[in-house]
């Protein structure tokens, strides 16, 4: 499965906002704090495998490393999860297999003896630093309120080591390194998880082997996706066809043959059927423009993708505005898709979700078409097999893009559907 | 001749029915879908049937289905099934249980009137009536059996006609010959494809067909 990421498509990053700066800056603290958590039993691990490495020489070690190694397995492992919920993801490794020389020849747990390693030590001292910045920014700020106070022994802060403090004046002036601390913290933490799980995502990520296996699967059902909305296309062109435009040309045969043996002995009722054959062409023809339509809808390929969602927005019952700034074109049958996943989506806003209004935004960014399509009805949209929903993932995938939907009941709901650009 | 047509498109349907008692043919009932189809023909004890296959639910052989129904229930009832396009194994399905009285045309057929109220009472009284285009696909269809090349054009023609359900008059009046020539040529078509020769048209429509769609692998 595609990775559904959806901050897809956010409004652009405003870095000194202090607002976005502020929430950056918690997103690392809790990232560094989560680090520095493991990078605490990473150490411990690491400890474990040492001693029971050197027990070795002595024997007994031969029978305590490998339950060292699968303790290091479920700590590498809970490291992905940890790192899979602030990026893309790394998949968990399996189980280490009996037997000690079958777990050492495994590249995963080489690797993860590596990255024990590196986190037991550099992630350790990152978290550290990471943590005592804004504590020390508060024990700073805060000093001018207790610095009065006795001071618990002869230890004390940063601050108190580099100034004698005899009066309130020397407090502020601790109080102003609070305020670099301060900035420090802003400057440091929001980058610095990215720094602790480096090693992190080199080392645990599966190997080239897996991923291509991982790969593999996935190619193969978003292949089988495309094929089954293939066929289920070209069934639904089919009933048109025959259900609808051919019955049609049927009946005009019909009424001509009718008409052409009432034509001698009662022109009137052959007026009428001639009439009736008239009408029935006509409905044939409007029925054809249809199908036409709907296979690929002609503005699409004459005009853009732009006009053709505005063509869309006009004929959806919902007030609904298109916002398309593309500059250039995508490959046919992309657009194609990005056309159907909005026009499928705008029946659904109409049907099923009672709003009141419903945007449309295409972007074309890093390569890739982004779609969001949003309404302010009841929401609680959900995916079922077979409904429009589902029609759109599997059209999605099968271009190997992505689709994720946010839909809290209450509303509002989201559809972000991003497409490879594919030229 | 008592008549229920089973189409689920109102405009063909309406057509059907305007075009047929335009004819003077009593048109007693026009359905939609099978179970009210078989419904008409139990009330109404009609003795012709015409039968779309597509119909509701699933739109796919739902009018074979309902036809072979409606004859178990009224043995003796005419069916004449009308299908957007031509399919084999449909045809199979209807003829499965003999040729008599039944009929299995594409709807454009329709058009041509005279010979469609031709095929219609062919049907009724007794006959069977395929369309040119199931006969025309039995013919081209590859087989290991030879026999077939044995026949001149003529006789050809003869045969795909007979497949028709076409008796010697009407052959010999598409035909342009005589009433004769078209006996010579059905005895020559019997003896080159090892048939057993028969008068009745029934029959012969059956041992025809069987023979084109075993492709001569059984006697018949």
């Amino acid at each position: 499965m595609p990775v559904n990421d959806p901050h897809e498509g956010d409004e652009p990053v405003r870095p000194w906002d202090p607002i976005v700066r502020g929430r950056a800056t918690l997103d690392g603290l809790e990232q560094l704090v989560g680090g520095f958590g493991t990078a605490v039993l990473a150490l411990l691990t690491l400890c474990g495998v040492i001693i029971s490495a050197l027990a070795c020489v002595v024997g007994i070690g031969l029978l305590v490393l490998p339950t060292a190694l699968r303790v290091l397995r479920a700590l590498a492992n809970r490291e992905r999860a940890r790192l899979s919920r602030s990026g893309p993801e790394l998949i968990a490794a399996d189980p280490v297999p009996d037997g000690l020389l079958a777990a050492l020849k495994q590249p995963v747990t080489r690797r993860e003896l590596c990255w024990v390693l590196c986190h037991a030590s550099f992630g350790l001292a990152l978290g550290l630093t990471g943590v005592s910045l804004p504590l020390n920014a508060v024990r700073d700020l805060t000093y001018p309120l207790w610095w009065q106070l006795p001071p618990p022994g002869d230890t004390a802060g940063a601050g108190m080591s580099l100034l004698a403090v005899n009066e309130l004046f020397d407090a502020f002036l601790i109080a102003l390194m609070g305020v670099g601390w301060v900035v420090l913290t802003l400057l440091v933490v929001p980058v610095a998880p990215r720094l602790q799980a480096w090693h992190g995502r080199r080392l645990l990520a599966a190997g080239p082997e897996a991923d291509l296996a991982l790969r593999v699967a996935q190619l193969t059902a978003t292949r089988a996706a495309a094929v089954d909305a293939h066929a289920a296309e070209l069934r639904r062109i089919e009933r048109l066809l025959h259900d609808g435009t051919q019955n049609r040309i049927v009946a005009v045969t019909v009424m001509l043959g009718a008409a052409r043996r009432a034509v001698a002995h009662d022109p009137a009722i052959a007026e009428a059927m001639l009439e009736d054959a008239q009408g029935a062409a006509e409905k044939a023809l409007a029925e054809l423009r249809g199908l036409v339509r709907s296979i690929l809808p002609p503005v699409l390929e004459d005009r853009s993708l732009s006009d053709a969602l505005t063509g869309l927005a006009a004929a959806c019952p919902v007030p609904c505005e298109i916002d398309a700034d593309l500059p250039g074109r995508c490959a046919v049958s992309v657009e194609a898709t990005a056309y159907f996943v909005v026009a499928e989506a705008l029946t659904n806003v109409a049907r099923h979700s009672g709003a009141g209004r419903a945007t449309v935004t295409v972007r074309r960014r890093d390569e890739r078409l982004r779609l969001t399509i949003s309404d302010n009805g009841r929401g609680g949209a959900r995916e079922r097999s077979g409904s429009g929903l589902a029609g759109i993932r599997h059209r999605t995938e099968a271009h190997d893009g992505t689709f994720a939907l946010t839909s809290p009941p209450g509303g509002p709901t989201t559809l972000n559907v991003s497409l490879p650009c594919g030229l | 001749m008592r008549i229920v047509i089973a189409e689920d498109d109102p405009l063909l349907r309406e057509g059907l029915a305007l075009l047929l008692r335009a004819e003077a043919l009593d048109v007693v009932a026009t359905t939609a879908d099978p179970d009210s189809f078989l419904q008409a023909v139990d009330i109404h004890r009609p003795d012709t049937a015409i039968v779309d296959v597509r119909m509701p639910p699933t739109h796919t052989d739902e009018g074979i289905r309902a036809a072979v129904e409606a004859r178990r229930r009224q043995p003796g009832l005419a069916v004449l099934v009308l299908s957007a396009y031509v399919e084999q194994a449909f045809a199979t399905d209807l003829l499965a249980h003999g040729s008599a009285r039944l009929g299995y045309m594409l709807k454009e057929r329709v058009g041509r009137v005279q010979e469609f109220l031709s095929a219609l009472h062919r049907v009724a009284d007794g006959g069977t009536a395929i369309d040119p285009e199931v006969v025309a696909q039995l013919l081209t269809r590859t087989r290991p059996d030879n026999r077939l090349e044995r026949l001149s054009p003529r006789e050809r023609d003869v045969l795909a006609l007979m497949a028709e359900g076409l008796g010697n008059a009407a052959i010999a009046e598409r035909l342009f010959v005589t009433d004769g020539a078209v006996h010579k040529h059905i005895r020559n078509i019997f003896a080159k494809l090892d048939l057993a020769p028969t008068d009745r048209t029934d029959r012969r429509v059956a041992a025809v067909l069987h023979y084109l769609e075993s492709g001569g692998q059984h006697k018949a």
